[in-house]
This record gives structure tokens, C-alpha cells and sequence, in this order.
């Protein structure tokens, strides 16, 4: 037999049929519509699509949560000795993040994207610069609002000692709502602002020495303030917090809509800076609200209200507490503004329609959904077993009333074994962090296969792990974070003044990118439950150091891959041929 | 008269394959091992079935990826049937893929193939 006889040989089993037999005959009286019918879909038809609809937006999840929180859990079993309570809830609540996440994802792609990228479309057509600008700012607002992990902040605001720190106490508290609402305010100023740029073509690296400069001045006076000393943590997390799966997308479709519309949608780096500015504002806006608090207030009143109210409500717990019905309630009021805000939008002023009712109404009902169920996850899951490892983990190296075999190291050992659990926890979560992987792509085409994908990966990995390695040795040993935070944002500024405008804008977005739903809750949780456990005045600004630390590693590692071309111009030219005969 | 040169590939068959999206990398990978020499992938947004089947339509990813290979007529029908196991064509919902006769092909063919393939 020949090989190009037994090549041509069909492997499996087939019939034919011809498509004549399939289609519709034309009608004579030529009535009817040739339309093709609605389909008919059986049971057994719907479980064979709906399968592996559901298993993969659920495995994608599952990729995110498990891992991150199975080498929390085994280090507390293996590492600390120290049994895992409450397991069951435990696991439900982790079940509940990851079915939460897939349903909340599933119904943003689905429900709230197209809003996005309708009104971005026809926006600009139909209403003025102005209204648009102040539409966005609003959407920023609301998106904050929308934002799963921002939940996690309100969700942990009880833990804080009110004779500590009580201005922190006060905000996280009492102030709660004011003070999502200004990082909201925060967020849509940047949106704004990203506008702007986008139609302009603004260079990032301006907008980024004249957002440090109020950002500084007010870390500075709130440092030099002992009452306020202890909220400067709470305000750079914010930052990291609101750049999640919301926000950014949906900014993001609006913007480029605009600057399409504005026929100035053609640069690349369009897309990049929004994130930027959404992490910067917030900082301010929240320091600026703990300012304007401290004038209003005295500590004395604070701690004076708290022991107060602790005192009167020390009563039985009510069905809410016992029961995640707050959770859920806290979910609808997270989505539902943004919904009626995009539904104004899209039906007053744009007096539009949607394109496919049904579907949307389907992924706005499962993005309410999603957000509850995360929520009850938030509490039970990501923030109990975070709140449970921290709360451990100094076992390492000093005695714990809750752990009956501690000092389990001497104290040296077991502090660096908490570091480098830190480190690899940071690591872990940032690899697995699907938008790194994305930006990565993006990065490898911008710069012609210069940056390769890895290597940004790497460098944002490695970053964040420092950065989180920094924050608990922070808590640990007890540095003052305002003088850790300045020199590396100095050291970021003056990489940003000899980086090339590329790496500025992807370096500056790197850190946003990392700080994800499932991240941020569980370091936020660890964070204050080892705060408490080593009786630190307060256990945020890890995430702060984990967003400047990457931004360092990428703007270094553009400028070793910027030094490299220059030096070697020809290895470089090579390197674009081979890419694009691929 | 320039004494550049064309060669024509005849015997050249073109198949495409409509894949809901992420279902691309497994058909390439099958039909490279098929004997494929390589693929164009281009992203395309489809509409049709989906739009018939009422709420149960967003099991279907709106967004395509749509693989384009050229194969020779002796390779073809096993690459075609390779990739249609790989992307599980046999199951609702995946995507579509068809077949055609290419008139002739003309591309880069280093010397010493050409030759060759002539004895």
C-alpha cells in the first residue's frame, strides 16, 4: 500500500447526507417567512451544553481559590501544629467563593459588559463632553460599590482596637458607607481623568508625579498626626483594592468607546493608565476623609462611643448575625445602584434599547447572585481562614495563649519561616492570578516579544511577594509603614523619570492588576488576624507594599531589557522576524 | 518577461473550523500531529443557532476562534477528521467545519524541494 493511499483512508465511521434535505423548500404562495424556527432544546440536549458551560467558568475559579487557600490550611496543619476549626463552615464558605466567583463573572461578561460597551459606543454621539465626563465619574462610583473585594474591607472593620487606633476605628465603623463612598469618588475621578487621557493622548508619567505629590503631602501630615499615624495603612490598601474585575473592565470599555468615538483610539497604550490613576485617588481621597474625620471628632469621643456601644449591645446576637442574610443584603446593595446608574444611562439619556433583553436580564440576576453568594463565602470562607492562619502564625516564634506548642521555633527560625511563607504565598496567588496572564500577553505584543510574558509574570510575582513578605515582617517587627512606603514610591518615581513611556504605563498597571477578589480578602484577613495576635496597633498595608513592589520589578526589569536592546540591536531585530513568521 | 518564478501547488484542499472560543490550541494540536504544517487562527464573533435556542443560547460563547489550514488532498480528510474528534465537534454547541478544493497555491518552496519533488 502506498502512504499516500493509507494516508487518505478515513479513520472513522461516516454517512452522508445531503443539506438539500435540511433546508426549508421555498413556498409557492410565497407567504411564510423563511425564516429558520426558534429551536427546540430537550433536557438532555440543555445538560449537554450546560455542563461544560458550567464546569469551565467554575474550574476557572477553582484554579484561583483552591490552591491559595489549601497552602494556608496545610501550613497552619503542618508547619504550625495547629488544628484547622471549624471546618465545615470552612468549606462551605470556600465552596461558596468559588460557585459566588463563577456566577458573578458569568453575569458581568454576560449582563453588565454590554451596558459598558453600548454606552461607550453611543455616549459621545449623543451628549456633550462634559455630561460624559460627569457620567463616568458617577460609573466610578458605582463600580466601586460593585467591586467584590471592597466588601472585604467593611466585612473586617470590627477587628480594629478602638484604643489603638481609634480614628481607624471610627472610619472602618461608623464611617463605612462614607467611606466607600469616597474611594468611589476617588475611583471616578480617575476615570475621568483616563478619559481625558485617552482623547488627549496624555503621557502617564506627568499624571503620575501630580497624583504622588497630594498623596505624599497628605501621608506626611497624617504621619506627623500620632492619632492619624494609624490609618495610613487602611488608605494605600484602598488603593489596591478597588482595581478588581469591576472596575477595570468596565472603565476600560467606557474609555475606549470614548476615545474611539473621538477617533483618537488607535494607540495601543490606550488601554493602560486607567488602573493606574484608580489606585493613586483612592489613597488621597481616603486620607482626605480620615483628615476631615479628625476635625470633627476627638479620639476620646471615639473610644468613649465605643466602650458605650460595646457595652449596650453585648446583648443575645440577632437572627442577622447568625444568619448570612446580611451578607446577601450586602451583595443587592452592591450591584444594584450600578444596575439602575447604566440602566438611566442607557434608557434616558441615551433613550436606547438593549440588544438581547433576555440575556442580559439573565446576567444582570446572576451578577446580584454571584455577588451574594460571594459574600457569605467572603465571611465564612476567605476571611475565616485568613483571620485563622494569621491569627496563628506568630506561634513561629513567640508564645501563643491559643497554641499550646509555642514558641515552636526559636525566634530567629520561625521568623523567617513566616516571611517565606508570606513570600510564597505572594508568589502563588499573583501567578495564579488570571489577569496577570492577560496582561502578559498584551505586554509581549506591545513591545515586539522584548517583554516576554514570563518574565512580566516573574517580575510581578516576585514583586508582590516581597511586597507581602515586607507588610507581615511590617507587623511582625513593627516598623512604621510610612517609612518603608515613601522610599519605594521615591524609588518608583525616579525608575518612572528613565523608564520609556511603555513600561510606565504597564509598570504602573502591573500592581492593580494583581490584587484580585480572592487576594486581597484572604492577605486583608491573615493581615489583621496577625495583627491582633501580635497586639499591632492595626494589620493593614500589606497590600500597599504589594502593589509598589511589582511596579519597582517591572519598571527595573524595562529598563535591563531597554539597556539590553540598545547594546545588542541586531539580537533584537531577530527577535521581531521570528515573531512575525509565526 | 522577468525571470521571477512562480510555483503552483495543486492537489491543495482548505479546511476551516469554526471552534467556540478556547476550543482553538486542542484542534491545532491534533492537527499538527496530523501532519499539518501550520495554521492561520483569527478571531470572529458568530451568530445563527444561538440566537434560536432562547436563554439557553449563553451556554455558547458568542466569540469564535476560526481555524484556517491548508493540507494536501492525500492528508486532508485524516487532518479533517482528527480535528473534528479534537474539538468534539460530535457534541451540541462546539462549532462547524468544512472542507474545500483550493484551485492552486503559491507560496515560498526552497529550491532543493522543488527540484526534489520534480524527479
Amino acid at each position: 500500500m502506498r502512504y499516500g493511499e493509507f494516508v487518505a483512508k478515513h479513520k472513522i465511521r461516516h454517512t452522508e447526507l445531503s443539506y438539500n434535505l435540511l433546508t426549508p423548500k421555498p413556498d409557492p404562495s410565497d407567504t411564510k417567512s423563511m425564516r429558520p424556527e426558534r429551536i427546540q432544546v430537550s433536557a438532555t440536549r440543555a445538560a449537554a451544553l450546560l455542563g461544560p458551560y458550567c464546569s469551565v467558568r467554575l474550574m476557572e475559579q477553582l484554579k484561583a481559590v483552591v490552591p491559595l487557600a489549601g497552602y494556608l490550611l496545610i501550613f497552619q496543619l503542618l508547619v504550625l501544629n495547629h488544628p484547622i476549626q471549624e471546618a465545615f463552615s470552612l468549606f462551605v464558605g470556600l465552596v461558596a467563593v468559588i460557585v459566588g466567583l463563577a456566577v458573578f463573572m458569568e453575569g458581568l461578561n454576560v449582563g453588565l459588559m454590554p451596558f459598558g460597551t453600548i454606552i461607550g459606543d453611543n455616549l459621545p454621539k449623543k451628549a456633550s463632553m462634559f455630561v460624559v465626563l460627569v457620567i463616568i465619574g458617577i460609573l466610578g462610583v458605582g463600580v466601586t460599590f460593585a467591586e467584590p473585594a471592597i466588601g472585604a474591607l467593611q466585612a473586617f472593620g470590627s477587628s480594629v482596637d478602638v484604643t489603638k487606633a481609634p480614628y481607624l476605628y471610627e472610619l472602618l465603623n461608623r464611617w463605612t458607607l462614607p467611606l466607600v463612598l469616597i474611594v468611589g469618588a476617588g475611583v471616578g475621578l480617575a476615570a475621568i481623568l483616563g478619559t481625558i487621557r485617552f482623547v488627549r493622548g496624555w503621557s502617564l508619567k506627568p499624571m503620575i508625579y501630580w497624583a504622588l505629590v497630594p498623596v505624599v503631602i497628605l501621608t506626611g501630615y497624617c504621619w506627623l498626626d500620632p492619632n492619624l499615624r494609624s490609618i495610613l495603612g487602611l488608605a494605600w490598601d484602598c488603593g489596591a483594592v478597588t482595581t478588581g474585575p469591576v472596575t477595570v473592565p468596565l472603565v476600560l470599555s467606557l474609555g475606549i468607546g470614548i476615545a474611539n468615538a473621538a477617533g483618537k483610539g488607535n494607540s495601543s497604550l490606550s488601554g493602560f493608565g486607567v488602573v493606574t490613576m484608580a489606585s493613586l485617588f483612592p489613597i488621597m481621597a481616603v486620607l482626605a476623609l480620615s483628615i476631615f474625620v479628625s476635625f470633627q471628632i476627638s479620639p476620646e469621643e471615639i473610644i468613649a462611643a465605643a466602650q458605650a456601644q460595646s457595652s449596650a449591645v453585648v446583648a443575645e446576637p440577632t437572627v442577622w448575625d447568625q444568619t448570612p442574610v446580611s451578607e446577601v443584603v450586602l451583595g443587592v446593595r452592591a450591584i444594584l445602584p450600578l444596575v439602575l446608574f447604566l440602566m438611566f444611562v442607557l434608557f434616558i439619556v441615551l433613550k436606547s434599547s438593549l440588544p438581547n433583553r433576555m440575556v442580559t436580564v439573565y446576567g444582570l440576576i446572576l451578577s446580584i447572585l454571584g455577588m451574594c453568594i460571594f459574600n457569605v463565602g467572603l465571611t465564612y470562607g476567605l476571611g475565616a481562614i485568613g483571620g485563622q492562619t494569621g491569627s496563628v502564625l506568630p506561634a513561629a516564634f513567640m508564645e501563643l495563649p491559643i497554641s499550646p506548642a509555642s514558641p515552636i521555633f526559636s525566634e530567629v527560625v520561625g521568623l523567617i519561616i513566616v516571611i517565606g511563607f508570606a513570600f510564597l504565598l505572594g508568589f502563588g496567588a499573583t501567578l495564579a492570578e488570571p489577569a496577570l496572564n492577560a496582561l502578559g500577553l498584551t505586554v509581549q505584543k506591545l513591545t515586539n516579544g522584548a517583554f516576554k510574558k514570563s518574565m512580566l509574570m516573574y517580575s510581578v510575582a516576585g514583586g508582590v511577594s516581597v511586597g507581602i513578605a515586607l507588610g507581615i515582617a511590617k507587623l511582625v517587627i513593627g516598623f512604621d509603614l510610612a517609612t518603608v512606603l515613601i522610599p519605594l514610591y521615591a524609588v518608583g518615581v525616579i525608575l518612572t523619570v528613565f523608564s520609556s513611556e511603555e513600561f510606565v504605563n504597564v509598570g504602573w498597571d502591573s500592581a492593580g492588576v494583581t490584587t484580585g477578589p480572592v487576594t486581597v480578602p484572604l492577605v486583608l484577613a491573615m493581615g489583621l488576624g496577625l495583627g491582633n495576635a501580635v497586639s499591632a496597633v492595626e494589620g493593614f498595608g500589606i497590600l500597599s507594599l504589594a502593589s509598589i513592589c511589582p511596579i519597582i520589578a517591572v519598571l527595573s526589569m524595562g529598563i535591563y531589557i531597554q539597556v539590553m536592546q540598545s547594546r545588542a540591536p541586531k539580537k533584537t531585530a531577530t527577535s521581531i522576524e521570528g515573531l512575525e513568521s509565526e | 518577461m522577468s525571470d521571477r518564478h512562480i510555483v503552483y501547488l495543486t492537489d491543495v484542499k482548505l479546511i476551516t473550523c469554526v471552534l467556540q472560543s478556547g476550543l482553538a490550541e486542542e484542534v491545532l494540536e491534533a492537527a499538527k500531529n496530523c501532519g499539518a504544517q501550520g495554521a492561520t487562527v483569527s478571531y470572529a464573533r458568530g451568530t445563527g443557532v444561538r440566537d434560536r435556542m432562547g436563554l439557553i443560547g449563553v451556554t455558547i460563547d458568542e466569540q469564535k476562534e476560526v481555524v484556517r489550514i491548508i493540507a494536501s488532498a492525500e492528508q486532508s480528510s485524516r487532518v479533517f477528521e482528527a480535528m473534528y474528534l479534537a474539538g468534539d465537534l460530535d457534541t451540541p454547541g462546539k462549532g462547524i467545519m468544512y472542507m474545500s478544493d483550493l484551485e492552486h497555491v503559491a507560496t515560498y518552496i526552497p529550491e532543493n524541494i522543488v527540484s526534489s519533488a520534480g524527479q
